[in-house]
């Protein structure tokens, strides 16, 4: 019965040979690269991580492109202080809620069409911030804009379903380290448009920003469009596709959703995201300012300042997931749990370090250290969600970056809105919140791999774990069979020293082998 | 930018008085400066230059930190545009037709003119409200740098986004029914 349901699975289980030929990467028995070979553009793999990061990488630019032009946007439109702090806060909270949807729409429909739509759907909002006369409307732009940051959740999740376990954590790292360098780059980027359209072509200053925002504009429409016609969703095809012909289940979103918000992993997981991405995004919305006011720089020196911190993504948070795989090499997910709490504990360490900073030579090097360490744990975190549940990942990716962007409202609205703090002292303050958000990590528990503080049950198995998330009834359809071959797959993270080539007893349902 | 080394609190006299004519609904004003006649003779020996530059008034400085008044003249936002530059003369009154700058954001605003000596250091001014800045202002309307291409080009590139991605849908399902 199974078999006639699912012939293509059947054909290519069978065929194991010719299977990988198939494939320009090695792959896993998921299809999954096993692999990461970044100078590469070999459909559909590598290919996907390009369009993804790319397509990520031009929201970003997008949503952070008002910050350097505010000198001049600022006195065309009027806005006090108040006005820049409020769109500020709107920039980042609009992804709060679009990171969960867009989890949920990944679980549903894939990664290529959920991010493709959000991409394109999203580009009015920044065309029309150049025909934009007022405070409020200025809010609108940047909210609206803003939602486009949940082409992460997609980001995240297109590579956990194209990259194999031991790779994961370095493909999301790199993808989404290199998505956030537009953070970075747009502080070069506009400006140097901007300069060109006022200069050169000799508009007047209210024309010149108006018009550079196109380029952003453009940008995107053409990362949305390579997204949608030449992405592919999983390494066999398109959900569509694999749907229609029963290899791919099409699963219910209430089911999606029970299993994503009763795992306390996921909770924990967004509060800690808060920390890291989330502090991130705050950084980048008020460290230009801080260095102008407190330091004396010009305008152009605090924007090259501010790029800097961004633009360490192009390693910080690759180099974030790369650790999180080396650590799980030696010591499985234990290793990426300590690694995860101690990089991000000791930025938070050297954010309390940089509130304190008097000299501007000592307080640029504490900046990019801080920086490293801020951008490397949002890598290592994502070396994690991944395992946290096969069902649900989309829903779990959503939450964790959702967390991020609370985080980063929360931040900006307790230490950075109003006279209360100076700035100095809400970096400080930062700090130690970081430090208190982060210790939760501690409360990780995979009985199958153990936590930070307790090792593995004996007898658990990473088949218990990710099949406990379907019912009896759905398991006798085999709808998680997915789920069993990442099961098998995952045994990796029990680290060196266990016996990780065990084959993973199948003494339930018989599997389609 | 001119760096100035003088305190401005030292002067509280308007040493010299300046007036300003509006035109109605123009971009054209004539600013006029000249000494005030109350001040004993020779008060005048240090002066070489007038600068004369256009002012936030407060209304326009509220909750806007980048036009701040401070004290020390190197660090003073409130008059950030220059209108003329002009040699000190005796005579009674000079005048200058300013043509305001296309650049100028929509705010209220006052004249002031600088006073320099002959090391550039500001030893008096004049300004065309009183110490409390709040009589005699004008405002100005910008331009605000938008354009019917402007909009119809904003409007044109979201459909074509929007319309681009409803076609990659279409033909997905097309191929989708078709296999």
């Amino acid at each position: 019965m199974e078999e006639q349901k699912k012939p293509s699975s059947l054909q290519i289980e069978s065929v194991a040979a010719s299977d990988t030929k198939r494939f320009k990467v090695p792959v896993d028995s998921e299809h999954k690269a096993t692999v990461f070979w970044i100078f590469s553009f070999a459909a559909p793999h590598m290919r996907a991580f390009h369009l993804s990061w790319f397509s990520f990488f031009c929201c970003f630019v997008s949503t952070f492109a008002a910050p350097p032009l505010l000198p001049v946007i600022r006195d065309n439109l009027g806005l006090t202080r108040n006005d820049i702090g409020n769109a500020g806060i709107a920039s980042v909270s609009g992804a709060v809620f679009a990171r969960l949807a867009m989890g949920t729409a990944c679980d549903l429909v894939g990664p290529r069409l959920a991010s493709a739509s959000l991409i394109l759907v999203t580009t009015p909002a920044v065309y029309c911030t150049s025909i934009i006369n007022s405070a409020s409307m200025f809010l609108l732009a940047r909210f609206f804009t803003g939602f486009s940051l949940a082409s992460f959740v997609s980001c995240q999740f297109w590579m956990s379903s194209m990259f194999s376990a031991p790779k994961v954590g370095s493909a999301n790292g790199v993808a989404a380290g290199w998505g956030n360098l537009g953070g970075g780059a747009t502080q070069l980027i506009m400006p140097l448009v901007y300069e060109l359209i006022h200069i050169a072509i000799g508009s007047t200053k209210f024309t010149a920003w108006r018009i550079a925002f196109f380029i952003p504009g453009v940008m995107q429409t053409a990362a949305g469009i390579a997204v949608v016609a030449l992405g592919q969703d999983l390494p066999d095809g398109n959900y569509q596709k694999l749907q229609k012909a029963g290899d791919k289940h099409k699963d219910s979103f209430s089911k999606v959703f029970h299993h994503a918000v009763t795992n306390y992993r996921a909770w924990i997981l967004a509060l800690t995201y808060g920390y890291c991405f989330g502090v991130e995004l705050t950084i980048d919305n008020i460290i230009a300012e801080y260095f102008y006011d407190r330091f004396d720089v010009n305008l152009r020196s605090a924007g090259m300042i501010a790029a800097s911190f961004g633009l360490a993504n192009i390693f910080s948070r690759p180099g974030g997931g790369w650790f999180s795989d080396l650590l799980s090499e030696r010591f499985g997910m234990r290793g990426r749990l300590w690694g995860l709490w101690a990089v991000q504990s000791f930025g938070g360490v050297l954010c309390i370090i940089l509130g304190l900073m008097d000299n501007l030579a000592a307080a640029i090097a504490v900046m990019l250290l801080f920086s490293v360490f801020v951008q490397a744990a949002c890598g290592l975190s994502f070396g994690i969600v991944p395992f946290v549940s096969r069902r649900s990942l989309g829903l779990i990716s959503g939450m964790t970056g959702g967390g991020g962007n609370v985080g980063a409202v929360l931040t900006q609205l307790i230490f950075f809105t109003g006279s209360r703090y100076s700035t100095q002292k809400g970096i400080a303050l930062m700090g130690v919140m970081i430090l208190a958000c982060t210790l939760p990590t501690m409360l990780i528990y995979f009985p199958q791999w153990g936590g930070m503080l307790l090792g593995p049950r004996p007898d658990a198995t990473e088949e218990d774990y990710y099949t406990a998330e379907w019912s009896q009834k759905e398991r006798d359809s085999s709808y998680h069979s997915a789920s069993l071959k990442f099961a098998e797959n995952s045994v990796s993270e029990r680290g060196k020293g266990r016996d990780s080539s065990t084959t993973v007893p199948v003494d339930t349902t018989p599997s389609h082998v | 930018m001119r760096a100035y080394g003088a305190d401005l609190l030292t002067y509280d006299e308007h040493v010299i008085a300046c007036f300003l004519v509006l035109g109605a609904g123009e971009d054209k004003i004539t600013v006029s400066w000249g000494l005030n006649r109350s001040l004993p003779a020779g008060a005048d020996e240090a002066y070489k230059e007038v600068e004369v530059r256009l002012c936030y008034a407060p209304a326009s400085q509220a909750d806007r930190g980048w036009r701040k008044t401070d004290d020390d003249l190197s660090k003073d936002k409130t008059c950030q545009f220059g209108v003329a530059v002009r040699p000190y003369t005796t005579t009674n009154s000079t005048s200058f037709e300013y043509e305001l700058s296309r650049e100028l954001p929509t705010a209220t605003y006052f004249i002031r003119a600088y006073v320099l000596d002959f090391d550039g250091k500001v030893v008096a001014y004049g300004q065309t409200t009183d110490d409390r800045k709040a009589a005699d202002l004008f405002e100005v309307v910008e331009i605000s740098g938008r354009s019917l291409s402007l909009d119809i080009a904003a409007g044109c590139f979201s459909t074509f986004s929007v319309l681009l991605l409803l076609l990659f849908f279409v033909a997905d399902r097309r191929k989708k029914a078709k296999e």
